[in-house]
């Protein structure tokens, strides 16, 4: 079965989906060639759009601010160690509070007791190790509340920005899943295009680390979904955030 | 001396292997037309500053990720400007549509007819929009840099959805066969 989606093409080409929509449409692109190469031809018009603006200068300025903030997302990678991160757009104040708040939501999150518990066996001790070293290493992380259904749980994903180390997202109080259902953890791009990066379920303990095959750059989003199958369209989603540059100290 | 320029699909294979040169020639390649986008956008010379800055520096992350069916690295680098900027307008205004009268009254209207005479690819874009029906016309550019989705294009010109998904389908057949014939 395969419902095309070609009576709403033009819109997603032009921007003109709410999310919930465009998500649907890109979903449905990412299995569907004929969509797909439909899409495409209506982007190459739509593409052709901005050329009728009225060009402007941006300030000189502008060229500064956006090579030095790739040039701050370039140190941790090549230092390995430095945890210097650009401002992106965002008023270095907010990114403060929100790197902050994420802290205390990860803190608050595998709580005390947890750690006691993850503490208990060589595999839950792994994982603390794995958590500990990537937050040595600076990695960057987001915290993903549970939602509906999933109210109470939530997941942090971690990128290690370490040579050799996935990215991983920890989970705690998952709530058990009925056996037909599945996980499925996505990354998705600022045109949004859904990657399915994860799916699994839960295994019933406190604390469930699950690794994810691939990198979290050039994503902005992350989330978390409740899927009838491994393959096809998601299902609602039960936890999501934003993925945001963190902040910078200066 | 022959200056042979990297094409765009080259520098985004730069950008991939970590290469700022290659990010500074990709901005200098089409900075200037990002920022006119977000300014058109959003009317705001801050605003469109964050949103040129943020695109390229998705563009910088993603670059390893990037795939040719996305559209060229042009058109995926505006599509990311395109987004930003429509999703800061959506937020900035809770977007409830206005009466059509304002919503016409985007920045850079006045303006926009002068773009036309300053390069021939916009010459070429904005002949291809004026030879549309008004009301197709109207459809695309309200979406497109106004922000409107689909739904609320057809509240606020009053007609069916499906009379709003008609006009852009029609209007942007149009312009596909316009720009086709003056290639």
């Amino acid at each position: 079965m395969n419902d095309h989606v070609l009576d709403d093409l033009e819109a997603y080409a032009l921007g003109a989906l709410d999310q919930a929509d465009a998500q649907r449409i890109a979903t449905h692109l990412a299995t569907c060639g004929t969509c797909r190469a439909e899409a495409a031809a209506l982007a190459e018009v739509v593409g052709t759009l901005p050329d009728a603006v009225t060009p402007r200068e941006p300030r000189a300025a502008l060229r500064e601010r956006v090579l030095g903030a790739a040039h701050a997302d370039l140190k941790p990678a090549t230092a390995g160690a430095r945890r210097r991160w650009s401002p992106g757009p965002i008023r270095a104040s907010r990114i403060a509070f929100a790197g902050l708040a994420a802290a205390v939501l990860v803190l608050a999150a595998v709580d005390v007791d947890a750690y006691r518990r993850l503490s208990r066996t060589t595999a839950e001790r792994n994982e603390y190790s794995a958590i500990v070293e990537s937050l040595r290493q600076g990695a960057r992380l987001w915290y993903m509340t549970g939602k509906d259904d999933f109210a109470g749980s939530g997941g942090t994903l971690f990128d290690p920005r370490a040579n050799g180390k996935q990215p991983f997202v920890l989970f705690h109080d998952l709530p058990p899943i009925p056996q037909d259902k599945v996980l499925t953890i996505w990354l998705v791009s600022p045109d949004s295009t859904w990657a399915r990066a994860a799916t699994f379920r839960p295994n019933g303990q406190d604390i469930q680390s699950v690794q994810i095959a691939a990198e979290v750059a050039g994503f902005d989003r992350c989330a978390v979904t409740l899927d009838d199958s491994p393959w096809g369209r998601h299902g609602p989603i039960v936890m999501e955030s934003r993925i945001a540059p963190p902040a910078t100290t200066q | 001396m022959p200056d042979q320029q990297p094409s765009d699909d080259a520098l985004l294979s730069s950008l991939a292997a970590r290469d700022l040169g290659a990010l500074a020639a990709l901005y200098d390649r089409y900075g200037r037309l990002a920022y006119s986008l977000a300014y058109r956008i959003l009317g705001d010379s801050e605003g469109a500053e964050d949103v040129v800055q943020d695109a390229f520096l998705s563009a910088w992350r993603g670059a390893p990720g990037y795939r040719r069916e996305r559209g060229n690295p042009r058109a995926w680098l505006l599509s990311i400007v395109h987004h930003r900027a429509v999703d800061i307008l959506r937020r900035k205004t809770t977007f409830r549509p206005a009466p059509l009268e304002v919503a016409e009254l985007q920045p850079g209207d006045e303006d926009t007819a002068l773009a036309a005479e300053k390069n021939v690819e916009g010459r070429t874009v904005r002949a291809a929009l004026e030879a549309l029906p008004q009301a197709q016309r109207r459809t695309i550019e309200l979406a497109y840099f106004g922000g409107y989705t689909h739904v609320e294009l057809s509240e606020l010109m009053g007609v069916p959805l499906g009379t709003v998904k008609g006009r852009m389908r029609i209007g942007l057949q149009k312009m596909r066969r316009a720009l086709e014939r003056s290639r």
